[in-house]
């Protein structure tokens, strides 16, 4: 499903934050990316959707060269894949209902399918009935489920995270996990950044360690160290 | 949590009212633009009009000796008036002695020395003549012609006048169109760079939309449409501005007497309407097409 062939990316004159990454990941598989801060695992990520292009190296999405695709079928690529910060990202004067149908509004999905698909995937996220609040009257969370059902209702091949538990307290970080594995048994490749070890202990699955941009480890049934 | 929440409700209500603020802004910035530019405009063309009245009223004065017979005078008048195709006998104009010395004093009120010269007895009186065609050669052979009439004191022409009024006239003009321009410039680049802002207000929005797969059009549109309205609404603004200000001027020139020349000044309701139009169109494309470049900028995700 992705594919990273001797991946490298420098930001400036400094050292890469990326050097020579290669690894495969197949459909359906979850996988952890895990190392300190400014390892660079938010930068794998940010070239798998292409905000980033390496310097060296090809990255192939769903069997396409994505560093090769024209700028006009971007938005395309990343309508395949979903998104999940840290931050959760979401449209503080819009209600949950609207931030999670605004995904569907952009690539232009007709009225009735926002209608139907909206309220089945904020049922899925756990977050029935409360479709009319707004983010500032959620708890992180809450907040985090709304942007996890945000990037999952347009039914994506991918789901890329960015430190999802981050910000949320371990119980919270918890009903996350529970729910991103959830979405991986419905067969959603999982590629999430984390220095949280914890989740990474539990989950048990494959582990990839960075360490100031090279791959260092790159285990099945993993965990962190 | 508490804290979080209050900061984020916060941030809520501050973006909320910068971008009411700035969508003024950016109309109120338009509206005087604009009005300054359509004022311009008028200026010119209210110079415009006086200066081809001023030029329509240049023509010749033909000086009558002060003792000349009734007979002779008879002979000048009939032979002005001989001559139709010519000279505009409509505006064929005599002032006799007692009027030409009550216009020298006029003309001559800042002049003491020349206006002690000058008496009822002495002063020529004069015909106004106005000639139908407003080329020089043509003029100068026509005011020869009268030179050999009897009684005739002399014939003075108004090519200095004609000189003075071309340059002038084109130095207003060149004048206010540069002026116009340059407000026009500054009015596409105050629209341009208000739009700027509020679309900056707006880039959280736009990174959500170009992750989740929206493309650059679908992004660039509503903002374009935006700008598009603030300019349209600013143009009309400033358009009913011009109108206010375009009728407040027509019934105070109405005040002076006709014939001043100060009726000129008064603009074409057609060429008012016509800036009114150039102006809602200027306003709308400024507008449209500087959020799109603005917005642009900040589609780079």
């Amino acid at each position: 499903m992705i594919r990273l062939e001797n991946v490298s990316k420098m930001y400036g004159s400094e050292l890469p934050a990326v050097r020579d990454a290669s690894f495969d990941v197949p459909k359906g598989e979850f996988v952890f990316l895990v190392g300190p801060s400014g390892s660079g695992k938010s930068t794998l990520l940010r070239l798998m959707n292409r905000q980033e292009r390496p310097e060296r190296g090809n990255v192939w999405v769903a069997g396409r060269n994505i560093n090769e695709m024209a700028n006009s079928q971007i938005p395309h690529l990343r309508r395949t894949m979903g998104n999940v910060f840290q931050d959760y990202k979401l449209l503080p004067n819009k209600t949950v209902f609207e931030n999670v149908a605004f995904a569907l509004e952009v690539i232009g999905k007709p009225k009735h399918v926002i209608g139907q698909q909206v309220p089945q995937v904020l049922d899925l996220v756990g977050l029935s009935g409360k479709e009319d609040r707004f983010p500032h009257q959620l708890s992180g969370g809450e907040q985090q489920r709304v942007s996890i059902a945000r990037a999952f209702v347009n039914r994506p091949l991918i789901l890329l995270a960015d430190e999802p538990t981050g910000n949320l307290d371990p119980a919270t970080g918890e009903g996350i996990m529970g729910l991103l594995d959830a979405i991986n048994r419905t067969g959603t490749t999982i590629v999430m950044a984390t220095h949280d070890h914890r989740v990474v202990n539990a989950m048990r699955r494959r582990v990839i360690q960075l360490d100031r941009g090279v791959i260092v480890r790159d285990q099945e049934r993993g965990v962190y160290e | 949590m508490i804290q979080r929440l209050s900061y984020a409700f916060r941030e809520t209500i501050a973006s909320f009212r910068r971008n009411m603020t700035l969508s003024v802004a950016a109309v109120i910035t338009s509206a005087v633009s604009l009005l300054l530019v359509g004022t311009t405009f008028l200026i010119q063309r209210a110079f415009d009009n006086l200066l081809t009245q001023w030029r329509g009223d240049v023509g010749m004065i033909v000086f009558v000796r002060p003792d000349v017979t009734p007979e002779a005078l008879g002979f000048i008048k009939q032979n002005l008036e001989s001559q139709p195709n010519v000279i505009d006998v409509k505006k064929l104009e005599y002032l006799d002695k007692t009027q030409s010395f009550a216009e020298a004093q006029r003309v001559f009120a800042g002049d003491p020395t020349t206006l002690s010269l000058l008496s009822i007895e002495t002063i020529p009186s004069q015909f106004k003549v106005v000639p139908k065609t407003t080329d020089p050669e043509l003029v100068r052979s026509l005011a020869n012609q009268y030179r050999t009439l009897p009684g005739v004191a002399g014939v003075s022409l108004a090519e200095d006048e004609f000189d003075v009024i071309s340059t002038l006239s084109g130095f207003v003009r060149t004048v206010t169109i540069g002026m116009s321009l340059v407000l026009l410039a500054v009015a596409v680049i105050l629209i341009w760079n208000t739009i700027r802002t509020a679309i900056f207000a707006r880039r959280r929005e736009i990174e959500v939309m170009k992750l989740v797969g929206a493309t650059d059009w679908f992004i660039r549109v509503p903002f374009i449409l935006e700008g598009l309205i603030q300019g349209l609404a600013g143009a009309l603004v400033s358009c009913a501005g011009l109108w206010g200000l375009n009728s407040a001027w027509t019934s105070g020139v109405a005040g002076f007497k006709s014939g001043t020349g100060v009726s000129a000044l008064v603009v074409p309701g057609s060429y008012v309407n016509g800036v009114m139009i150039a102006l809602l169109v200027i306003g709308a494309v400024a507008g449209g097409v500087g959020s799109g470049v603005a917005s642009s900028k900040f589609l780079d995700v």
